[in-house]
């Protein structure tokens, strides 16, 4: 639902191309720990592919994040959905969206996506639940027109999960 | 007032015909290459990719006769080329002749850059490629500066020992004795280890981490060649993080861009107030100096 709806994207800016080419090569020299990047040739949308660590709720479990970058990378976040079926913790919805701070509102360009599939994988590792979010079904259903989470205005939840 | 005005620009500028002249031969040179063009065609400077793909910056100053006069040209290298020159020669003909030159000086910079990987550099840190001198570190607080000529790299460099003089009087005795060891087909760096009679020390990897030039945002050295960065286009990165435990270097096209999408900057006047993507420190940027 969510992968074909994105509003239709304008192409990569030069510098946004270079630094993702970069990205992409330091993720292959040094991938973070837990994660692959399955290898397709559009750099503007990375499929990675992220296990859970071993003594955490999610160990031996596999999930794909879907990383869609703007034409202004890295002047704005990329676009971080899980692609369904997500992971059941309390701030993922159930269609992939992702409460956490740094995919929105605390973006910073000193970010890359390998340090933002480290911040998920530790988010999922320290959840003490498998549960929704309070408010999954009202959210999943307001987004049903497709609309991407960077649309959302996000309330973050407490920062211990 | 106006009046005036207007025969000053017809003074300084050049003719019609002038400029469909030079056009021209830029266009046959590629626009993709030109880097800078004066409004009143004065200046020009093109960018020359090397045979190892090393960016090269071409600057051309244009006399008023042009043609008939030849410009004149200067780059980052240690010495320029001479200019074979005629009326009928173009702009074309000149970066033939400084690719060339390029060529030519391909082994220069292999002995500089591999100097610059294996030992412990002090100074310059961050060379330019006209640069033809290195410091080196040789331990027991002496270095020694290499001088290597340009023209026959692989030649004996002229040297100068700095540091506690008994040990540079003692450096520079062994030098006397052994440089007839220095061979020309011998690495350069093993030529410096055997008329030293030392291997030399590894640099260390705080000393690496400071040939890291690369701007924090869009990760390259160079901005890419845009019409939208005018004269910004091809730069390098130009602004430093002033907190000294960050220094990061950015474009400031990149850090102003961040900082213009973001809430939380302020702006005053023409420069805008945010903190630095990496360690949040105060940063301010002058808003589009595009000129």
């Amino acid at each position: 639902m969510t992968s074909s709806s994105a509003p239709s994207r304008k192409a990569l800016s030069k510098i946004a191309c270079n630094r993702l080419q970069k990205e992409l090569v330091e993720w292959q020299v040094n991938p973070p720990a837990g994660f692959k990047h399955k290898v397709t040739d559009n750099l503007q949308r990375w499929v990675i592919e992220v296990n859970g660590a071993s003594g955490t709720l999610y160990a031996n479990e596999t999930y794909q994040l879907q990383v869609d970058f703007p034409e202004h990378y890295p002047m704005e976040a990329p676009q971080v959905i899980f692609i369904p079926p997500a992971p059941q913790h309390p701030h993922i919805y159930s269609n992939g969206h992702i409460c956490l701070d740094i995919l929105y509102d605390s973006w910073s360009p000193a970010m890359t996506v390998s340090s933002i599939c480290i911040s998920i994988l530790s988010m999922l590792s320290s959840s003490t639940a498998k549960q929704r979010p309070a408010d999954n079904d009202r959210y999943v259903k307001n987004c049903r027109n497709g609309r991407s989470p960077k649309e959302t205005r996000w309330w973050f939840h407490d920062d211990k999960v | 007032m106006e009046h005036f005005e207007k025969n000053r620009c017809r003074e300084q500028f050049p003719s019609s015909s002038f400029y469909r002249l030079v056009f021209s031969e830029i266009e046959e040179v590629g626009w993709e290459h030109l880097v800078k063009l004066a409004d009143d065609l004065t200046y020009l400077s093109f960018r020359i990719l090397d045979t190892k793909k090393q960016s090269h910056i071409l600057e051309i100053h244009l006399p008023q006769n042009y043609p008939r006069h030849a410009p004149s040209i200067s780059a980052d290298v240690p010495y320029i080329c001479e200019l074979n020159w005629s009326a009928s020669s173009r702009l074309n003909d000149i970066v033939h002749q400084f690719r060339e030159h390029l060529g030519k000086l391909q082994e220069f910079w292999s002995i500089l850059d591999n100097i610059d990987s294996i030992l412990g550099v002090i100074d310059p840190r961050q060379p330019s490629r006209a640069a033809s001198f290195r410091r080196i570190n040789l331990g027991n607080d002496c270095s020694i500066v290499l001088s290597i000529t340009a023209q026959s790299p692989r030649s004996l460099p002229e040297c100068r020992f700095l540091g506690p003089s008994s040990l540079v009087n003692s450096l520079k005795k062994t030098w006397k004795r052994n440089y007839k060891r220095w061979m020309e087909d011998t690495p350069y760096v093993e030529n410096l280890a055997n008329v030293l009679e030392t291997s030399l020390p590894r640099p260390s990897c705080v000393q690496n981490q400071q040939h890291q030039v690369e701007c924090g945002i869009c990760y390259v050295q160079y901005l890419p060649i845009d019409v939208e960065l005018g004269a910004k286009s091809g730069s390098r990165p130009d602004y430093t993080c002033d907190n000294s435990s960050c220094s990061r270097a950015f474009h400031s096209v990149c850090l102003g861009d961040w900082l213009r999408s973001i809430t939380t900057t302020r702006q005053s006047f023409d420069v805008m107030f945010g903190n630095c993507p990496y360690c949040s420190g105060p940063v301010a940027v002058k808003l589009n100096s595009n000129d």
